[in-house]
């Protein structure tokens, strides 16, 4: 067959438009699921870390998942945040009091991390919620 | 009323928002290769650095006070402003993008109760969802927004949004403003201002209108009306097309053999051709150019450049970087160790205005656009190293980067990493 031909052949079968067929209910439908826009809610404050340390069991997070980050979350009581402490980021759970929060460890039970408290001059310790962590089956 | 919104020190700050150990501290940005400070952290600022320093220069200050140097990260940037640009979308409907770190938002029409609110919501925005301080200025013109944003970074109590608008706030604030910092006064205006003894902003607005224009034509009496509260400056929320394009860069090593060079070239010519496709241009003529260099004295000293012309209108991948590639073998001279090349599309059309030539041969056209468009597709899906020309060697333009940040937002393999404790 001339390569035009099969061409041809292919655009039809796409097109949907094969003669004396019924034509499909599914023409001109093109939608897929798409996984980012089910994981990123706001695409100017969402950014990716990557899990490299994980000092503790039952944390729900394991060495090599990534953590999606949306520094447009509000942080609330409970949520798990990416915070910046001494130079560098570590994952802890987020307890409102008030006037501010506590960082604790992501596994409640854990008590070799002291509790840190947050006050309104921290700016830059509570970096950004965590929304939701990718992991390999 | 017109809104500009400007990024503070915006390379700097990329470079803190994910060093948040930085902020506070004199942070500086090179030029590609690492020559001199193109951004400067506030902190470096009034330790005396300045815009175009050479890196061995403020070595001294550098160690001192311990300054963080990166080199360019423009992936990082790119991506920081696109943030910005979002967020600031959010905020209004129509936003010029003048710069890749300022925008102008066009507030007319809008219900605004409280402008200077508004333009701190706005700051505060920015810095909450991207980790980037920007200054807001509000104004009735463009111009005069541009200067309320300037006031916001020299008054920290503004808290990064400052509404202008009052005539005697106006006349005060131009009293003080230097005329050769106001938009749209070039280097030459302002010499001819030093003559006339015109200082400030505000001894512009007095001039005389008929000597305003005499003297500065079209778009200094725009300027002066605009100053004065009267939008004469468009806003231009569709970007124009590029007339034309330049890809250049200088090598961290020199170099002396031709093969090595047509490599760095195609590369050149490659970005020029994603640059072009992305604007929906053709090129009709282009040039490679080649030089040595010049601060070297001691050295042969030579400057090359030759000129290719498309017989009809191009932007095919294959087509352009083979001739960006023959008209460097053909500039080429041994014994001359060049430092710097590129290219330069000299004369472009947009696609919807080109004429097919007479003697075009259709199919062998719709074939080569065809591999072109397919060329676009694997790069946008795979990266744009993933498919390159032989000619284009490892496709790494090879360039002094020894203080780069990762690529923290844009690769895979770059992104931070977090520990959980």
């Amino acid at each position: 067959m001339e390569p035009q031909k099969i061409e041809e052949q292919f655009e039809s079968e796409l097109m949907g438009s094969v003669k004396a067929g019924f034509p499909s209910p599914a023409e001109g439908v093109r939608e897929r699921l798409d996984l980012v826009k089910l994981l990123v809610k706001h695409s100017a404050s969402t950014f990716f870390f990557r899990i490299d340390g994980v000092s503790m069991v039952d944390a729900d997070m394991d060495e090599g998942d990534i953590i999606i980050v949306d520094r447009a979350v509000e942080p609330y009581d409970g949520c798990k945040a990416v915070c910046y402490i001494d130079g560098e980021y570590t994952v802890k759970k987020v307890r409102l009091r008030q006037g501010g929060a506590i960082l604790v460890p992501c596994n409640d039970g854990n008590t070799r991390y002291k509790p840190i408290p947050v006050g309104p001059e921290d700016d830059f310790l509570i970096w950004g919620v965590v929304t939701y962590i990718i992991k390999k089956a | 009323m017109f809104a500009l919104a400007d990024c503070n020190n915006f390379f700097a700050s990329c470079e803190r928002v994910f060093r948040p150990e930085l902020n506070g501290k004199p942070v500086i940005v090179l030029s590609n290769n690492d020559g001199c400070a193109v951004a400067r952290s506030n902190e470096a600022k009034a330790l005396g650095i300045k815009m175009g320093d050479p890196l061995f220069k403020i070595r001294n200050i550098v160690e001192k006070h311990h300054v963080a140097v990166f080199s360019s990260n423009f992936a990082l940037y790119g991506d920081m402003s696109r943030r910005v640009q979002e967020v600031l979308r959010s905020f209004a409907p129509s936003v010029e993008q003048y710069s890749i770190d300022e925008a102008f938002l066009d507030l007319r029409g809008m219900n605004i109760p409280d402008p200077d609110a508004f333009a701190k919501q706005i700051s505060r925005d920015c810095r909450r969802l991207t980790a980037i301080p920007v200054s807001v200025g509000i104004a009735p013109t463009k111009t005069l927004a541009k200067i309320a944003s300037k006031l916001c970074k020299q008054y920290p109590k503004l808290r990064g949004g400052c509404y202008m608008h009052r005539p005697q706030d106006i006349e005060k604030v131009l009293r003080n403003f230097p005329a050769g910092d106001v938009w749209g006064i070039g280097r030459r205006s302002v010499k001819k201002l030093e003559s006339m003894h015109i200082r400030t902003a505000w001894d512009y607005v007095r001039l005389p209108e008929t000597s305003v224009r005499k003297l500065f034509a079209l778009p200094g009496y725009r300027t002066w009306l605009e100053l004065q509260g009267t939008p004469s400056i468009q806003f231009e929320d569709l970007i124009e097309p590029r007339q034309t394009i330049c890809v250049s860069r200088s090598f961290a090593k020199e170099i002396t053999e031709c093969g090595p060079l047509c490599e760095q070239v195609a590369n050149f010519a490659e970005s020029a051709v994603r640059k072009l496709r992305e604007q929906h241009s053709l090129a009709l003529e282009m040039a490679a150019f080649a030089f040595t260099n010049r601060f070297k004295e001691s050295a042969p000293q030579t400057f090359g450049s030759q000129v290719s012309v498309f017989p009809d209108a191009t932007a095919d991948h294959r087509a352009i970087v083979s001739a960006a590639v023959a008209a460097t073998r053909g500039l080429f001279r041994p014994g001359y160790a060049y430092k710097k090349a590129g290219v330069v599309i000299t004369k472009l059309i947009q696609e919807e205005d080109h004429v097919h030539s007479l003697f075009a041969d259709s199919e062998s056209e719709a074939r080569d656009a065809r591999l072109s468009a397919s060329i676009d597709e694997i790069k946008r899906s795979f990266g744009s190293q993933s498919i390159l020309f032989g000619i284009q060697g490892d496709g790494r333009i090879k360039m002094a980067r020894e203080h780069q940040s990762p690529h923290y937002t844009t690769l895979w393999s770059d992104i931070p990493g977090a520990s959980v404790k």
